[in-house]
């Protein structure tokens, strides 16, 4: 089967009074009913790829390399051509939610919204698919729901609407950006449930960036760990929690509540001028001369997984 | 020596309808000692934050006492209550909001120093040594907040805190906008300084596992009361 989403060697560098190098070569794929997680730290570059791929990135940014979507790439398409997919055949569910919803509309109002901007239905037809989508997703009935305003429910509440909003006209990927930061535990199951939902018909694609590793376990197919613009470790969620290969993906995982919170020294490099070997050397416990000198390839190892280091070959 | 809160209640004015009023807390005793840390869980919503603010006497408590060193802090001369705001500090979440953005970090250090009298040929070491401290370079005080990251300035607001060298800290979800990795160097950061200086801490957290790590003592702000682990 086809993927529905494949990146090759996506660059994305931002031209400022220096140059932002915010993403560096990355490739994977996505097929439909997966869920990859893109999990590392703040300004690794996860939230990047994921406006490059909706092309909402800034005018200084530079992107290279491909971006295919269901068979056609979409950085040699035009900002008309993608704007009719954007919200139609692949949408984003902002983290947030009281940031991305508008608070002077009802939720019904802006949950049929994706309808008629896209020409998909008449007023009538939008609320009707609005309060069908809502029944489906448990919110019953959904005229309890549909006229309130998004300062009348909480932020887990409205984080389900946001993803309704964002997945009416049932796109083939959804890119969920920190779909569950800031919610509290039992809303961030909710939430969770609601996401697994989605790609549970084995059609839709679910890219989802968060960096609670917690989340990523529970419900992703495959876990790619990004670090300094890199993706470093590639690999299936249980092979990727029982064995971490990448010394960073292990330091991830040791600074976990249910290994005693130890940390990794030091802190990421800077993305303005990255050091020529591996970017992770610095902080690596593992680290010998060949890793500050030469930049390591992300090749495959024996079990499928793929992992960006001297030392685990 | 110690920081207690005496059958503490906060209300605040539901809307504008005169007499309408929704209670946040009531009935709430509570106390830290130097060097110990208390850890403070509930939902969002719970009153958890609102109480870090009225044991730290930024807000008034609508009824019961919030006691510094036995005194009632109500009942503080001016220099008395100068001295309690100074030893109890808080710590917020946000990180990047921490820093007037208008500001160099070295600035905003250099304000609190003046503001204490410390005089200024003096600063510069004094500085230094709580730099060395939270484990920064002095580099950055040459930055403005939106040139650092949330750790480092996570880091640089428990500096500018330290400057006052107080006996509390009340901390607020100090870790929650931050990365797992980044979150694991703050706790431990935490706890070294503690572990230095005596201090104690009131610890703000939604997240259970955080606050284990951190507290000998746990409670949890349940429909306004609470609930304090191992005592009935």
């Amino acid at each position: 089967m086809n993927p529905v989403l494949e990146i090759d060697a996506l660059s994305v560098t931002f031209c400022g009074k220096q140059a932002v190098h915010a993403v560096d070569r990355v490739s994977f794929s996505l097929g439909g009913g997966e869920i990859l997680a893109l999990v590392g730290e703040t300004g690794c570059g996860k939230s990047v790829i994921a406006h490059a791929v909706m092309g909402l990135l800034p005018g200084e940014a530079q992107v290279s390399g491909r971006i295919v979507f269901k068979g056609r790439d979409l950085l040699a398409l035009s900002e008309r051509e993608r704007s009719a997919m954007r919200g139609k055949d692949c949408a984003i569910v902002f983290q947030d939610p009281s940031r991305a919803l508008n608070p002077v509309h009802r939720i019904g109002r802006q949950i049929a919204e994706p309808v008629l901007i896209h020409g998909a239905g008449s007023r009538e037809e939008a609320h009707r698919r609005a309060a069908a989508l809502l029944e489906r997703m448990g919110l019953s009935p959904p005229g309890n729901y549909l006229p309130l305003y998004p300062c009348q429910s909480s932020g887990g509440m409205n984080q389900r609407f946001l993803i309704a909003a964002s997945t009416i006209l049932d796109p083939s990927l959804v890119i969920a950006d920190e779909p569950t930061k800031g919610l509290d535990p039992g809303r961030v199951r909710e939430v969770e449930d609601e996401l697994v939902r989605l790609t549970g018909g084995g059609r839709t694609a679910l890219l989802l960036i968060t960096h609670d590793l917690a989340v990523a376990r529970r419900i992703a197919d495959r876990i790619a760990v990004m670090y300094a613009g890199e993706i470093v470790e590639l690999a299936e969620n249980d092979a990727f929690f029982d064995r971490p290969s990448h010394p960073y993906s292990r330091g991830l995982l040791q600074s976990l509540p249910e290994h005693g919170f130890v940390p990794i020294p030091g802190s990421s490099p800077s993305p303005v001028s990255p050091p020529p070997g591996c970017r992770f050397q610095a902080r690596c416990r593992d680290g010998k001369a060949v890793c500050g000198g030469q930049h390591p390839d992300l090749v495959s190892a024996a079990d499928g997984r793929m992992v960006r280091c001297w030392q685990c070959r | 020596m110690s920081l207690s809160a005496d059958r503490l209640a906060r209300a605040y004015r539901n809307g504008f309808l005169p007499g309408s009023r929704r209670t946040v807390f009531r009935d709430l005793s509570l106390t830290i000692r130097p060097g110990e840390t208390f850890g403070l869980m509930g939902n969002s919503g719970a009153g958890k934050s609102t109480l870090g603010r009225v044991i730290a006497g930024l807000e008034p408590p609508t009824a019961g006492r919030v006691c510094f060193h036995g005194r009632d802090t109500a009942l503080m001369n001016r220099s008395e209550y100068r001295a309690f705001r100074r030893s109890v500090q808080v710590m917020f979440q946000d990180p990047s909001a921490a820093f007037n953005p208008k500001k160099t970090i070295g600035t905003s250090y250099m304000e609190v120093l003046d503001l204490i009298g410390t005089p200024r040929p003096a600063q510069k070491a004094v500085i230094a040594g709580i730099l060395e401290s939270v484990g920064l370079s002095g580099e950055l005080l040459g930055r403005y907040p939106h040139q650092i990251s949330g750790g480092q300035s996570q880091r640089l607001a428990l500096g500018r805190i330290l400057l006052l060298d107080p006996e509390y800290i009340v901390l607020d979800e100090p870790t929650s906008a931050l990365d797992v990795s980044v979150q694991a160097q703050i706790l431990h950061l935490l706890k070294e300084l503690q572990s230095e200086r005596g201090i104690g801490y009131l610890f703000i957290s939604h997240d259970e596992a955080v606050v284990r790590f951190m507290a000998s003592r746990v409670g949890r702000i349940e429909d306004g009361r609470l609930v304090i682990e191992g005592e009935a």
